[in-house]
């Protein structure tokens, strides 16, 4: 009972602190609808369909507009050392972490169903085959993305380098991740059978899986002095 | 303790190296050339075990990371820190042969062949896990960040290995030639082996090297502190 | 290297249940050997002594001296190289709920967060200490530091008296037994430490005890029963602050810095 009314204070306050600022929303989501522009003139679509690379841009959109949003997240909370006052009541350190995952899934989320629309209107994409397991493998990618991010954010925002430190820190370990999403959504937009992509999901799941294990043990290591 | 590390250290150093030297003898003089590839299969006889020290390594460093977490003991960071170092160094040479030999067997510097790739990747994990370490202004931070990288990425790995092996059987590549033909001859065998053999002993013994080193480093940082 | 603390030493301290209220506030802190480095540097030094249960001490030194450290080894949130620290017969052991439950701090920094209102504030720590009648103590806190009128307003929307004010409304919201004081006066207006001021002398009901860690020799000393100097890690003086003059004070203060620099 102590551990998810601790947990849903910290979600609760991080999504009203956004509601209040819109920073990150207002950052993450101009640069994904920006990229989107930027990408209709950087391509030759007489000899390349945007549809047929729609799936990869969607993937590293969120990656790279969820580094940004989700980089701030510490930067945020050392606002006049509210983290310290954090780390000083008796809030379990996972229960920390798994708040802080919660808001900013729920951030990045809402930017992938921004991209989802204004892709879709940009490059005339096709959702209309499975766009419940579409959402559905976003969401799963998302989740892992997030809980990498959220662990890797609290490590760069220790260091001297800041946020900059984080697409260092994750990209590598984001692989698993953008092949399954990737090939699993090109393989949506294409029109293929569900069970295809089913797999794809599976690994998805599993990689978010040991993402937030991880995350979870090894978060207290990262905030405590 | 530390003069008797660092005699042994010493002693399996130098005869990594006089492994390695054999094994360059055997590479250049002894061994049969391979009929399909020729001359330049020559090389895997340094990438592979290049390649399996710098996993090794990585094994370590997340091993003495989670004993350090945990135990919060200064021994198995030094230890994880003179693994990395080491590790570092294999990665680079696994990832310096491995387009020599791509370039003459398949044509091109870069493939994206799933061990190339995964290599490439540790690199990269490499260098977030000495990245940390030296952008933080509180030593004890960046060992427990270094640890976490450590950790995390050796959780990520065998995910990564199973996401490009897969990638790579969508998109088949145009190799002419198989790395490995069907049987090894036994001289190639025993080339291969003694170069695991050397380029192990040579590992371990930088590592006690550089584990004596770091240990040295710390107690004279503390003692100009203190004294 | 963590605590070399014998864990085992204390086995009731860890079912810890929180005790009758009488025999928690008489529970004296004491900290015996503190030891805490960064890296090769010592930032506390073997750090002994006792304070008696509902005393306020006030500790003084120059920058560096470690004083910051000391309070952070209080407040639980670093971890001790060496040596140990007990509430009564409770053992501090980092991070553990029942030590977080009985210790309040109050830096210079509010810890607060400006987007929130001041009600929202509270909530959130509230919350996060799983507090019973919240909405009453949060009623009572505001009272307290006579913000009521302004307690749904943003906290950016304050002055730095207020936001003071509300980060020790914050600091008392689960009732600690210690309160740790940090440059509480920095940066506040004659008016907002006037009635910080106030507040604190509020909290010398003699069931708190209260750590104060201030560069003002002035401010430092008049609210203290006890004044202790720390010079590079250690505690050079000790003394209670009733015999105390307040004129010659300055002076005791800078041989003693002088004599252990």
């Amino acid at each position: 009972m102590t551990y998810l009314r601790q947990l849903r204070a910290v979600i609760r306050k991080d999504l009203l602190q956004e509601l209040r600022t819109k920073q990150r929303l207002a950052t993450m989501g101009g640069f994904a609808v920006l990229v989107g522009v930027l990408f209709n003139y950087s391509i030759d679509q007489a000899i390349v369909a945007a549809q047929d690379i729609a799936s990869g841009l969607i993937w590293m959109t969120l990656v790279f507009a969820g580094v940004m949003g989700v980089g701030r997240t510490f930067e945020l909370e050392a606002e006049d050392g509210a983290f310290q006052g954090v780390l000083l009541s008796p809030i379990p350190r996972d229960a920390l972490y798994l708040g802080k995952v919660v808001s900013n899934f729920v951030l990045v989320y809402l930017v992938v169903l921004l991209v989802l629309a204004v892709f879709g209107v940009f490059f005339q994409l096709d959702y209309g085959n499975h766009p419940f397991m579409l959402l559905a493998v976003l969401a799963v990618g998302a989740l892992g993305f997030v809980a990498l991010a959220t662990l890797f954010g609290a490590v760069s925002s220790g260091t001297a380098l800041g946020e900059t430190l984080l697409p260092i820190l994750v990209f590598p370990l984001l692989v698993p991740m953008v092949v399954y999403g990737a090939s699993g959504t090109s393989r949506l937009l294409a029109g293929r059978p569900i069970a295809e992509v089913e797999g794809n999901l599976r690994m998805l799941a599993a990689f978010a899986l040991v993402a937030l294990f991880a995350g979870a043990g090894l978060f207290r290591f990262v905030v405590e002095d | 303790m530390y003069k008797r590390t660092g005699w042994i250290g010493t002693a399996t150093a130098l005869l990594g190296v006089a492994l390695s030297v054999l094994v360059l003898w055997m590479v250049f003089f002894w061994v049969p050339t391979e009929a399909n590839q020729g001359v330049i299969q020559r090389i895997f006889y340094m990438h592979v075990p290049a390649a399996w020290v710098a996993f090794m390594a990585f094994g370590i460093v997340a091993f003495a990371s989670a004993v350090y977490l945990w135990l919060g003991d200064e021994r198995a960071d030094m230890a994880a820190v003179a693994a990395a170092e080491g590790g570092i160094i294999f990665t680079g040479i696994v990832l310096l042969t491995g387009p020599l030999w791509g370039k003459i067997a398949w044509g091109t510097y870069w493939t994206w062949e799933p061990r190339l790739t995964l290599t490439l990747l540790l690199f990269f994990i490499y260098v977030g896990y000495f990245m940390v370490r030296a952008a933080t202004e509180n030593p004890e931070k960046g060992k427990r960040f270094a640890a976490v990288v450590g950790i995390v990425g050796a959780l990520d790995i065998p995910l990564i290995h199973v996401s490009v092996l897969w990638f790579r059987s969508l998109h088949p590549e145009p190799v002419v030639l198989k790395a490995e033909g069907p049987t090894l001859d036994p001289d190639m065998l025993t080339t291969l082996l003694t170069g695991f053999l050397a380029f192990t002993v040579l590992f371990v013994g930088v590592l006690m090297l550089r584990y004596g080193l770091e240990r040295a480093e710390r107690e004279l940082n503390l003692r100009q502190v203190t004294g | 290297m963590r605590s070399a603390a014998p864990d085992s030493s204390v086995g009731a301290a860890s079912a810890n249940p929180p005790p009758d209220p009488d025999a928690a506030s008489a529970a004296p802190l004491r900290a015996v050997g503190l030891v805490r480095t960064f890296g090769a540097q010592r930032a506390v030094d073997g750090v002994s002594f006792t304070l008696e249960s509902g005393r306020f001490l006030s500790l003084f030194g120059p920058n560096g001296a470690g004083k910051s450290t000391l309070l952070r080894l209080l407040s639980g949130a670093l971890r001790p190289t060496a040596g140990e620290l007990r509430l009564g017969p409770e053992l501090l052991r980092t991070r553990e709920p029942g030590w977080q439950h009985r210790i309040g701090v109050l830096s210079h920094q509010t810890f607060l967060y400006g987007h929130l209102t001041a009600r929202e504030n509270l909530r959130f720590f509230g919350d996060l200490y799983d507090l019973d009648d919240l909405e009453e103590r949060i009623d009572a806190g505001l009272a307290a530091v006579d913000l009521v009128a302004r307690g749904d307003d943003q906290v950016r929307t304050y002055s730095r008296g207020m936001r003071q004010r509300l980060a020790l409304a914050r600091t008392l919201l689960h009732d600690p037994d210690v309160v740790l004081l940090d440059e509480p006066f920095t940066g506040l207006d004659a008016h907002a430490s006037a009635v910080l001021k106030g507040v604190l002398e509020a909290l010398r009901d003699g069931r708190r005890t209260v750590v104060m860690v201030t560069h003002n020799l002035t401010e430092g000393l008049e609210m203290a029963d006890i004044a202790a100097i720390q010079v590079r890690g250690r505690l050079a003086y000790w003394e209670s602050a009733e015999g105390l003059e307040a004129a010659g004070f300055p002076g005791l203060y800078r041989e003693t810095v002088e004599a252990s620099a």
